[in-house]
Formats: C-alpha cells, sequence, structure tokens
C-alpha cells in the first residue's frame, strides 16, 4: 500500500507523483435507446514499474476506461469528463495528432483476442515494424531488427522467419506473444493489458503472465491489468481495483483487499471464484442477479439490488445514497468498518477457505 | 401476303420487354378523321384502276424527277428487327420487299404515278413483256447497260438462273407462283438441284436464245406473268455471284443502292452503287447517298424518336412498322407531326375463317358472321389508324373494290346483329351451350380479340373454347388440314393488285393441302371453275369473273367472316423530302425520298 | 494455389457441358416444330423438309447434340460454310454462326461494362468510403440518403427520363448507339455516354451504400482498433487495414455485378435500343432460335465461371488466410 495515497478529492494532478493520474473520468455514450454512463466518477493512479490491476464483470467499464486513456472511443457519440494525465500531460483535451504520437510510443496496449486483434492481412512482421518506423523514424531495416529483436524477447523460435508469417499462421499464444512484442516495440512507459491470457489455455496463460512481469522488471514499464479473473491479478498486481457499474468500490494493495476485502461485491467475486485444492462438493456460490443496465443504474449504491447485507444498514439508504469511496484502502460501502469485519470473519471467510 | 406472322415475330421481343402493349385508337373524334378518311380513300380507289402493262418508251430510264428532289445525305431507317431475307430468292414479305427496290431488279416492276396509278413497267427487259400464242408463250428482251454491283453485265442466262435456282433447295421461302406455273406444283423435282450441277431446264419451258432474249412456255395463258415477275422473288441473281446459302447475307445488287455492311440483329448499311445507271431505270432514283437501317428499335421507341423530331431522327423514316398504337394519338392530334405521317390502307383482309370440315351449315356460319362486333375487333388492332370494318373479302387495294358492298350489313351495325344471329341459331337448331374451338395467336391483338370473340360467340349461345397457340407457328397450326379448331383468324393480303393473288390461294378449292391458305377449306365447284376461267383472261377481262367468285364467296358459300381492313400510319423525320404513302409497296414510297437539307 | 485453379476449371468445363446438354435437352423437350418457326409464307409440307434438312433437324436428337458438341471442340461444316471451333451452330432465323453473332454483339455488351464499371467504381466506392469516413456528417447523410433514393430506380425508369431531357426534348445529345472504339473513339464515348451515365448511376448508388456499410463495419473490427492502439494514423488505418477487409465483400459482389453485365445488360439494351449480347438472347428465347439461346446462354455461363474463378484469385491476393490455406 504505497500509491493509493491521494484519491478523488485530490486537488492537483500535477502535484502527484504518480506517473498516470485518472480523476473523475466520466465516459458517456449517447446510443439510440439513450445515454449510457459506462464510466461515472472513476479516479486512480498508477506509478512507474508497478502494476495496478482492474476487475470487475463484463461491463463493468474497465475496457472503456482504458480505452479513453487511448483515445480509442469514437469521439462523436462519446462524452469524456475530468482529468487523464499521463507523465504531466493531460490527455482529454490532447489533439488527435498528439494522441497518435503517444499511442504505440508511450502508451501501449495488449487486446484480449490476439486472433481478431491482429490485423489478418499482413504479416506479423509489418504489423510489428509500422509503429516503430512511425514514432522513430527508423528504416524498415531497422524496424525489421527490432521486430525480430521483440519477438525473439517474448519467446518466439526462429524469430527471422516467423517475422514474415501472417498471425493466422501462429498458434494462439505466439499470436499473443506476438501481440505483447508488437507493444513493447517503442519501450512504452504504460501498458494496458486488457484481458491479455483469457483467450489462451492455462498453461500458456501462466507462461504469458511470466512474460509480463519479465518484460516490466526490464522496461519499467507500468502496466494496467484488466482482467475478470482474480486467481490471475493474484499472481500479477501490486494494487487492485474493483469496478462494478462503471464505478470503483473498493481499492487497496491487492493482499489486503484478496485477504481482506471489504466490499460486498468483492467478497461475492471472491465467492464465486474456483480454487486449487477446494472441495469438489462445496458449491461455488454465484453473485445473485445480474450485472445493472448503464443506461439506467439503480439509485444510490449501485450493488444494492443484488447485495444481500443491505438490510445491515439503518434506513433505505444503500437504495437513496451512494456510497463514497474514502482515500486509500477503502470501499464504497454504507457498513460500517465493524460491520464489514464482522460479515467477513463471520460469513465469507469460511467459504473462502 | 401474311404479314402477320412476319411482323409478330419481330415484335415479339420488344413487346416482351415493354410488358404490355396498350391498345388504345380509342378516342374522341377530331378534326384529322374525316381528311385522313378522306385521303386513304383516295389512295384506294386509285388501287382499284386495273394494272396496265407499259411499252417500251414507259420503261426507258431515267425515272421522271420527283418536285424539289435534292440529292445527298443518308437516310436513317427505324426497323425493330432484321429483314427477313436480302437474297431475292427468298423475299415474299414487305420489309424485304421495300429492301429489294432499292437494291434488287427483276424483269419488270411497278410504276407508281404521283397519283398512285399503276404501271408494270420493264425493268431490266425493255418492256412488261410480249405475251404470244393467247399469253401461253411470254418473251422478254434485255435492256442494254444494265450491270450488277461489280460491273458485270446482265444477260439471259443471268434470268434463267434467277429462276432455275428456286429449283433447288436453296429456296424455301419466296413465291412460287413462276415456277409452279413453269413445272407444276411439284415443280422441285424438274430440276432439284436448281442449276447448281449444270442442269437446265429444258427449252420447251424456258429459252435463253441469245443474250438478251429469255422466253417463258406456259401450258395455259398466265396474263399476270408481268406482274408475278415485278415481285422482290423473281429479281436477278447473276449466276457468276450466287454463292447460294450465302447469298442471303451479302447479295449483289442491280439496283441505285448496294449493300456495305450488314450485322445481324443490329444493323446494315447501303451506299450508292455506282454501276447503276439511272437511264435503264423508269422507277427509281439516286437521290440520297445511303440508308443507315438500326434494327434494334422498338415501335414505341421509333415513334418517340420521330415525335421529338431531334437530331439524326429528323433524317429518320420508318420502314414496315408503323407508329405504335400508344402514341397513335400524340401524332395525330399534333397538327405539325401529322404532317409528317404517310397513312393508308395495307393489303390485308382480316377474316374470321371457318373450318368447312366442322362447321357444316351455313347458317350457323351466317350467325357468327352477324354476330361479330367489327368495330371493337378494329378496337383491338390500333383503332381507325389500324384498319377499317370489312364488308366483303377483297381489299380497297384490289381493283374492282366496292365500298358500299356490305352483304351482312357489318358497316352498318359495326357491334354486330345479335338479332340476326340469334334468329339463324334458331333456325339451325343449334342447341345452347354448344362447343366451339377458336384458335387464335398469342400476340397481343389475337389475345385482345379472342375475348372479344368469345363473348360475342357466348351472347348467340355458344361455348367458345378459346385454344392459344404460339404466334410463331400459328398459321402452321391451322394450315394443317386436320387441324382440331372449328374457327380462326386469318389475314391475307394480294402479292400484287390482281383477285388472282387472293382468291386463287384462298378460296380455291383444288388448292387445299397441308399449309395451304385456304384456311377455310372451301371447295366449291363453281367458284374452281370461275378461278380457272379468270386466271387465262387479261386483268381487265378477269374483273368480272373475279367479281362474281367473290359473291359467290361472301354471300352463298360463307367461308370465312368478313373483319376489317388493315391500314397503316407511319412517321417520318422533318427534314424527309417526298414523302407519300405508295400504292404499291402499302408503306412509305421508297423510290420517292430525299432530304430536303443534305 | 496452381491447383485450386486447374481444379476450378476442370469444374468449369464440366458445368459447361451440363448446361449445354441441359438447355439443348430442354428445349427438345417441349413439342416444337423448330422448322415451322423458320418457315414463312409458302409453308408447304415440301417447303418444310427442305427447311428441316437445311438445320439439320431431319437426323435424331442424340446425332443433333453430338454433332453440336463436336462442333464446339472441332468445328463442323453447315451448308453457308465452314463453321470453325468454337462452333455453338447456325442461327435457325439468320443463318449466321451463333459465334459470330455473339462476337458481334459483344464489343457493345465490354463496352458497356466497362464504361460503367470505371464510373460506377470509382464515384460508388469514393462516396461510400468518404461518407464512412465522414459518418454522422451532412456529407454522410446526403451520401446515405441520394444512394437509397437512387438505388431503388430502375434503368428503365430512369433511362426513358434521361433520354426525354437530353434527347427528346433538347435535343442536346443523340440517341445512343454504338461506334466501335476502334472505329471513332470519341463518336464511341459520346454514343455510350447516356447509357454508361444511367447504369452507372444507379450501380453508383449501390456500391456507395455497399462500401460505406463495409467500411464502418471493417472500422470497428478489433484489428483496426489495435492499429490505432499503434498510433497509425487515421488515414493509414482507413485505407490500409478497413479498407483492405471492405474489398472481400465488395469483390464478391463486383463478381456476380460483373458476370451478369457481361452476359449482356438487357434491360440497358432493350432501354436504349442497342444491340448487345442480352438482346440476342431474350430475342432468340423468344423467337425459338435455339442455337442463338444456347449461345448465349454458354456465353453467359461462361462468364460466370470465369468471374468465379476471378473472385477466388482476387480473395486470395487480398486476403492471405485464403492463399496460405
Amino acid at each position: 500500500m504505497t500509491t493509493l495515497t491521494k484519491v478523488e478529492d485530490a486537488p492537483n494532478p500535477t502535484g502527484s507523483d504518480a506517473f498516470l493520474s485518472v480523476r473523475d473520468l466520466r465516459v458517456q455514450f449517447s446510443t439510440e435507446d439513450g445515454v449510457v454512463k459506462a464510466v461515472d466518477g472513476l479516479s486512480f493512479d498508477v506509478e512507474r514499474g508497478k502494476t495496478l490491476g482492474v476487475v470487475g464483470e463484463s461491463g463493468s467499464g474497465k475496457s472503456v476506461t482504458n480505452l479513453t486513456i487511448l483515445g480509442l472511443h469514437s469521439p462523436k457519440t462519446t462524452t469524456v469528463e475530468g482529468e487523464i494525465v499521463l507523465d504531466g500531460k493531460e490527455l482529454i483535451t490532447a489533439s488527435e495528432k498528439e494522441m497518435e504520437k503517444l499511442r504505440g510510443n508511450k502508451a501501449a496496449m495488449i487486446f484480449q483476442d490476439p486472433l481478431t486483434a491482429l490485423s489478418p492481412y499482413y504479416t506479423v512482421g509489418r504489423q510489428l515494424s509500422e509503429p516503430f518506423m512511425k514514432h522513430t523514424g527508423a528504416s524498415k531495416k531497422e524496424a525489421k531488427a527490432r521486430a525480430i529483436e521483440m519477438l525473439d524477447k517474448v519467446g518466439i523460435p526462429q524469430p527471422q522467419t516467423r517475422f514474415h508469417d501472417y498471425p493466422h499462421q501462429f498458434s494462439g499464444g505466439m499470436r499473443q506473444r506476438a501481440m505483447i512484442a508488437m507493444a513493447l516495440m517503442c519501450d512504452p512507459d504504460l501498458l494496458i493489458a486488457d484481458e491479455p491470457t483469457t483467450a489462451l489455455d492455462v498453461t500458456v496463460q501462466a507462461q504469458i503472465l511470466d512474460l509480463l512481469r519479465d518484460l516490466q522488471q526490464e522496461f519499467g514499464s507500468a502496466i494496467i491489468f484488466i482482467t475478470h479473473d482474480l486467481g490471475v491479478i493474484s499472481h500479477m498486481a501490486d494494487d487492485l481495483l474493483v469496478m462494478y457499474a462503471g464505478r470503483a468500490v473498493e481499492r487497496g494493495s491487492t493482499r489486503e483487499v484478496l485477504r481482506t476485502p471489504q466490499h460486498p461485491y468483492t467478497w461475492g467475486l471472491l465467492s464465486s471464484m474456483p480454487r486449487l485444492g477446494g472441495d469438489l462438493n462445496e458449491a461455488l456460490t454465484p453473485i445473485p442477479g445480474s450485472p445493472p443496465s448503464l443506461l439506467n443504474p439503480p439509485s444510490g449504491c449501485p450493488f444494492h439490488p443484488r447485495c444481500t447485507f443491505t438490510g445491515e444498514v439503518a434506513g433505505n439508504r444503500c437504495a437513496d445514497e451512494r456510497p463514497s469511496l474514502a482515500e486509500g484502502r477503502a470501499a464504497a460501502c454504507h457498513l460500517s468498518g465493524e460491520q464489514k469485519q464482522t460479515i467477513f470473519i463471520d460469513q465469507i471467510q469460511p467459504r473462502l477457505r | 401476303m401474311k404479314p402477320i406472322r412476319s411482323r409478330s415475330v419481330r415484335a415479339i421481343a420488344a413487346i416482351a420487354v415493354a410488358g404490355s402493349l396498350a391498345l388504345t385508337g380509342c378516342s374522341s373524334d377530331s378534326g384529322n378523321e374525316s381528311k385522313d378518311r378522306a385521303k386513304t380513300q383516295d389512295d384506294a380507289a386509285s388501287q382499284q384502276k386495273p394494272v396496265q402493262y407499259a411499252d417500251a418508251a414507259a420503261s426507258n430510264g431515267p425515272a421522271a424527277e420527283v418536285a424539289g428532289a435534292k440529292s445527298g445525305g443518308t437516310i436513317n431507317v427505324y426497323v425493330q428487327s432484321d429483314l427477313s431475307h436480302m437474297d431475292p430468292g427468298q423475299i415474299y414479305v414487305s420489309d424485304a420487299g421495300q429492301f429489294a427496290n432499292l437494291v434488287h431488279r427483276g424483269l419488270t416492276n411497278f410504276q407508281e404515278d404521283k397519283n398512285g396509278n399503276l404501271k408494270v413497267v420493264g425493268d431490266v427487259a425493255t418492256d412488261s413483256g410480249q405475251p404470244s400464242d393467247g399469253g401461253k408463250t411470254w418473251t422478254y428482251k434485255l435492256k442494254k447497260g444494265v450491270k450488277d454491283e461489280d460491273g458485270n453485265v446482265i444477260t439471259s442466262k443471268d434470268v434463267r438462273h434467277t429462276i432455275e435456282r428456286q429449283y433447288s433447295k436453296v429456296i424455301f421461302d419466296g413465291p412460287t407462283y413462276v415456277q409452279t406455273w413453269l413445272s407444276g406444283a411439284d415443280y422441285r423435282k424438274d430440276l432439284p438441284d436448281g442449276p447448281y450441277k449444270g442442269k437446265h431446264l429444258p427449252d420447251t419451258v424456258l429459252e435463253t436464245p441469245d443474250d438478251e432474249t429469255v422466253v417463258f412456255h406456259f401450258n395455259q395463258p398466265r396474263p399476270d406473268l408481268p406482274q408475278a415477275l415485278a415481285m422482290a422473288g423473281y429479281a436477278i441473281v447473276p449466276e457468276k455471284q450466287d454463292t447460294k446459302e450465302k447469298y442471303d447475307k451479302a447479295p449483289a445488287a442491280l439496283g441505285p443502292y448496294k449493300v456495305s455492311e450488314y450485322k445481324a440483329g443490329k444493323s446494315l448499311k447501303l451506299v450508292k452503287n455506282t454501276q447503276w445507271d439511272a437511264k435503264t431505270d423508269s422507277v427509281r432514283h439516286q437521290y440520297v447517298d445511303g440508308y443507315n437501317f438500326t434494327t434494334t428499335i422498338d415501335q414505341a421507341s421509333q415513334t418517340k424518336r420521330l415525335i421529338a423530331d431531334q437530331g439524326e431522327a429528323k433524317n429518320a423514316i420508318q420502314w414496315t412498322d408503323a407508329v405504335d398504337t400508344a402514341q397513335i394519338q400524340d401524332v395525330v392530334s399534333n397538327a405539325a407531326v401529322n404532317k409528317r405521317t404517310v397513312k393508308g390502307y395495307q393489303p390485308y383482309v382480316w377474316q374470321m375463317s371457318f373450318n368447312l370440315d366442322k362447321i357444316k351449315d351455313k347458317k350457323i356460319r351466317d350467325a357468327i358472321t352477324y354476330a361479330i362486333p367489327a368495330q371493337a375487333m378494329v378496337q383491338a388492332d390500333g383503332g381507325r389508324y389500324g384498319g377499317e370494318i370489312a364488308g366483303g373479302l377483297f381489299a380497297p387495294t384490289l381493283p374492282g373494290f366496292d365500298a358500299k358492298y356490305d352483304p351482312y350489313g357489318k358497316l352498318k351495325k359495326p357491334n354486330g346483329d345479335l338479332e340476326k344471329a340469334k334468329e339463324l341459331i334458331k333456325e339451325a337448331g343449334v342447341k345452347e351451350g354448344t362447343k366451339l374451338t377458336y384458335a387464335y395467336s398469342n400476340s397481343p391483338r389475337g389475345q385482345a380479340q379472342q375475348v372479344i370473340i368469345k363473348d360475342a360467340l357466348a351472347k348467340i349461345g355458344f361455348d367458345v373454347q378459346a385454344k392459344e397457340i404460339d404466334r410463331a407457328t400459328f398459321y402452321e397450326q391451322i394450315g394443317k388440314l386436320k387441324n382440331p379448331y372449328d374457327l380462326y383468324m386469318t389475314g391475307w393480303g394480294q402479292d400484287w393488285p390482281s383477285q388472282s393473288t387472293v382468291v386463287t390461294p384462298v378460296y380455291d378449292g383444288t388448292q387445299i393441302a397441308d399449309g395451304s391458305p385456304n384456311y377455310s377449306h372451301i371447295n366449291d365447284p363453281q367458284v374452281n371453275k370461275l378461278i380457272e376461267e379468270a386466271l387465262k383472261l387479261e386483268p381487265a377481262e378477269a374483273a368480272a369473273k373475279w367479281e362474281q367468285a367473290h359473291k359467290r364467296i361472301v354471300e352463298e358459300i360463307n367461308p370465312a367472316a368478313p373483319v376489317y381492313y388493315s391500314k397503316t400510319i407511319q412517321l417520318f423525320g422533318s427534314n424527309i423530302g417526298g414523302a407519300k404513302y405508295s400504292v404499291e409497296s402499302s408503306y412509305i414510297d421508297i423510290n420517292n425520298v430525299f432530304l430536303k437539307q443534305p | 494455389m496452381l491447383q485450386f485453379l486447374i481444379r476450378r476449371s476442370i469444374s468449369a468445363v464440366a458445368i459447361m457441358f451440363l448446361i449445354a446438354a441441359f438447355t439443348f435437352f430442354l428445349f427438345y423437350a417441349v413439342p416444337q416444330d423448330f422448322a415451322a418457326l423458320s418457315c414463312g409464307k409458302n409453308c408447304s409440307p415440301e417447303n418444310l423438309a427442305v427447311i428441316r434438312e437445311n438445320l439439320g433437324l431431319d437426323k435424331p436428337i442424340t446425332t443433333q447434340f453430338w454433332d453440336f458438341m463436336v462442333g464446339i471442340v472441332a468445328g463442323r461444316d453447315f451448308a453457308v460454310g465452314h463453321c470453325s471451333a468454337p462452333c455453338l451452330g447456325v442461327s435457325f432465323k439468320s443463318g449466321d454462326f451463333v459465334w459470330d453473332s455473339l462476337m458481334d454483339r459483344f464489343p457493345l455488351t465490354l463496352s458497356l461494362t466497362i464504361g460503367g464499371l470505371v464510373i460506377f467504381l470509382l464515384f460508388g466506392l469514393g462516396t461510400g468510403m468518404l461518407a464512412a469516413w465522414k459518418r454522422g456528417t451532412v456529407v454522410d447523410k446526403l451520401a446515405s440518403g441520394a444512394s437509397i433514393v437512387l438505388s431503388s430506380f430502375q434503368i428503365y425508369l430512369l433511362g426513358p427520363i434521361v433520354l426525354g431531357i437530353f434527347v427528346y426534348s433538347t435535343g442536346w445529345m443523340e440517341n445512343p448507339k454504338y461506334v466501335p472504339f476502334t472505329d471513332d473513339p470519341s463518336a464511341w464515348f459520346i454514343g455510350l455516354l447516356i447509357p454508361w451515365a444511367v447504369m452507372a448511376t444507379i450501380f453508383t448508388a449501390q456500391y456507395t451504400r455497399m462500401s460505406r456499410s463495409t467500411m464502418i463495419e471493417q472500422l470497428q473490427e478489433e484489428h483496426v482498433r489495435t492499429a490505432r492502439a499503434k498510433g497509425m494514423s487515421q488515414k493509414y488505418v482507413f485505407f490500409r487495414y478497413a479498407w483492405r477487409g471492405a474489398m472481400i465483400p465488395i469483390v464478391t459482389i463486383l463478381g456476380l455485378d460483373l458476370s451478369s453485365l457481361l452476359a449482356g445488360g438487357v434491360v440497358t439494351e432493350f432501354t436504349f435500343d442497342l444491340a448487345g449480347i442480352g438482346r440476342l438472347a431474350v430475342e432468340s428465347s423468344l423467337t425459338k432460335d435455339l442455337p442463338l439461346t444456347m449461345g448465349a446462354m454458354l456465353f453467359g455461363a461462361f462468364f460466370i465461371l470465369i468471374l468465379n474463378i476471378l473472385v477466388d484469385i482476387a480473395y486470395a491476393f487480398i486476403d492471405p488466410r485464403v492463399r496460405l490455406s
């Protein structure tokens, strides 16, 4: 617990020593059915050389947040408010030209499904070389050498020949390695990995995770690691941000959040996760209900319709009042600290053992 | 002549694309009507005079100049599809006949004065022919200086070749009069390979004593020979130029124009034939430099273009197609456009032919004749510019036409006389609901008229079974002797202005055969005898016999109910000069046209 | 790839053979005396027999079919002369060799197709891509709206309107006509301008809609987003990444359109009184000119098969997954 000292009301983002600082980010899409509040008042920081894990169900706003950081949202249908400061530079107001210079260079992204995320029409080599040439002004030859170097680094055998292959000639794990190599071509300071291992089988997953960790140590990049898999995150992240309905509901160091989770939603996530060595006959406990519609989010705490502990809170606060997320290690919940601890120890922890 | 077949085939494509052909023409009277009627009756009147046979003086060229004619320029010709044939031996229908007039020359030709009076003159021959032996022998001398397009002088051998090649299998679509007169109905057996294997007809049949003389020997008088020889079918095919089947694509010209380019289904270009000598020709002119045919323009489009009269359409004419029926009103109601039309009778008489093998009681035939609403039938074929109610079976284009002849009161009661018809049906003892099989062609006209006939005959108690026949084979189907139909609409037109070319093929009982145009199978000894006698007489003397035969056929036999005479209306561009209706061709007079501003 | 092409070519030949056989026997299954169709005014039994003999209709059907198939490969002799391979027979009606008739008509059909193609590809793809690029703007709305309206037009409607304005009432242009390019390039161009414009207008509208929607679809592809995430410029992403994928559906439709245009644009030809393959096909089938109909059908089938193969080759060029599988 070192980085997450600044919170929603941080007065001066530039005063932060964070490499990336997001403040009160609001992202709204206008659709035919109405306005979707995909991200609603999100704040977090990431430091150099550290990994921030972002977890949450699909549709919780994880991916949107990260696309917004790189400005990859559709400008016509999306409204973005708040602040995104990367290395002292405001990104929301930055021009498209500036963003182009930044993307793939200072900040790179690794996507979930490498089969669809790589163009089927061009060779892996070309797709790797392109951003390098663009950002560094390198020649084709230099770009090729760099690409082969990176392919080698991510563990692709015979990178000289594989350079000329097309993505469909690669296996799934190889494609993901190539994807990572592509993201690392220009030594990015920030790497956003959007569920980079979801499409892979478990052994390959582990290799990729190891690779990412090794590379982080070598390059010293900051990583935002998005996943819905708490198992994966425990190996990767230094800090953790739990998102629900476009908001952060809990934050803290990975260790804290996983050991002593404070938010009923986090409890639900942990309970619904199968564990190695667990009793096979023991039923998993899924979170009841389904994620809320972001077109028309629930009043008060967005989790209250699915929360089993609303009765513990006096009055109708859960439905009426939106709980705030305090600074540092915190959870956005109306339960008191004591209640949280009691419930966790009495009801939740037994299920996790 | 049966224009119906060839025209309907050509019209198919246009109809298929246009979807439907509106049969209009039924419209309020306009001021033009009486004038138009008067004019066509004028033209018809001129056609009533018997044709004269002209001497050498009248046969000498050059032809009288057309008033105001200028030389030069090219006339654009709009046609819906290809000419049926270019080999003269194969030419029998009018589209190709018009073409033949420009390109081919025969022994004789029709000369038409500005009043529409017809004369037969010598064309390649010096005169219309010298008969001897009571009309059984005809002698023709050839003019000097008649050459084909390559400059070869035409000799009597070429004339013999022309006749003899009609005996071979190369020719199957042309007229058969002269061959039949020379060698009988089985003429092909006399010279199965034509002249192509070195054999010729004996001198007792066709004689060429020297290079300039041809003598025809018949076993009976053939007074109509000069007119028969004027048909395109007997135009000269020079022996040296004959390429048999290929000749139909590339004929050698003797006339003022020759084929310079022919593309099947697309276009045809005629240019001046420099070997043609005006001094040898008393009929044709060579005013324009050539004719460009576009053979892809349907009637609707032809009419549209000519009404608009823009650009190349100013120099354009219709060939044998008529104004689109749907646009007739646009044409006749616009004085400026109406001025650019030729109107006149065509030689066809539409009649309801009865199969006499099936409908044997004349009372029934008469009843049906009375019942047919002739006016409605005309409306279904283009209205008053497409036809006129017929009283008899002789067209207004035939000598001896009597406009008042109306034994069944069709003119007086254009919608039919149902009272009279019902009376006759009662007398004949026909039971209500008796079945009649009516065969009709699946052309738009045939289909429209079928409805009218079915309805009219139902009113007098018949249950009409209408049987549709593909228009392309309609005449072949009903031409079968053992056809299963009771009645059918047929049209027939003269081959030359003589009753012999109507009565003989259509009503002569001795001509009954599969494929013969005697569709009613009439075989009346009296009629047969009158025909036999009339054929031996000069046209003027024969007239009375033909009239007698006509009355006998219409009033006493009634093998076919007269329905209507066909008419045509054609448009031409504003730069076309000398345009007039030709009595001989029954279309625009192609010998007369020129460009006002070449 | 080569193997694939050989395999495709062999099956194309087999399909052509089947089409030939099918048409041939289908026509003869209809009880129809073809001789009667060419029989003119003197349709006596004798003349019918002469025609039947001239057309070879007196032989058994199987012999006729054999002669026909042999003619395609080796040529054959007719009364009008030797018909060299590929001999598709002689028209019942005109007596011309079918192949010659087709070759005579083809330049017009080819000119119509190529001229129209150049215009509608240029404008259609251009407008469609512009609309996709400017998605949601006035430009896009105008282009999409106009293309929806125009693509619901038909040549037989638009053609007469254009003729009415430019030819019949103002006389600014002549009626369309075909002059071979080799005779007079400018007359060729002017003569076909109206048909091209009309045809291309409708096709342009269709291709605008298609290219717009496929481009938009492609722009939403993940790999296109990846390219942007790499910092590639919008233009680069648009023309390199999205366009490459959009070409596949466009090439597919283009192949279909081209093969039907080359087999003869019937409506265009009749609307403008032009004589191309389409008119030939329609007229021949209406006059039951069997050899010509078969010829036109085989000709059309040839283009469909050829273009199918060409489209497959194009796929291979565009998409390495096809090329390398």
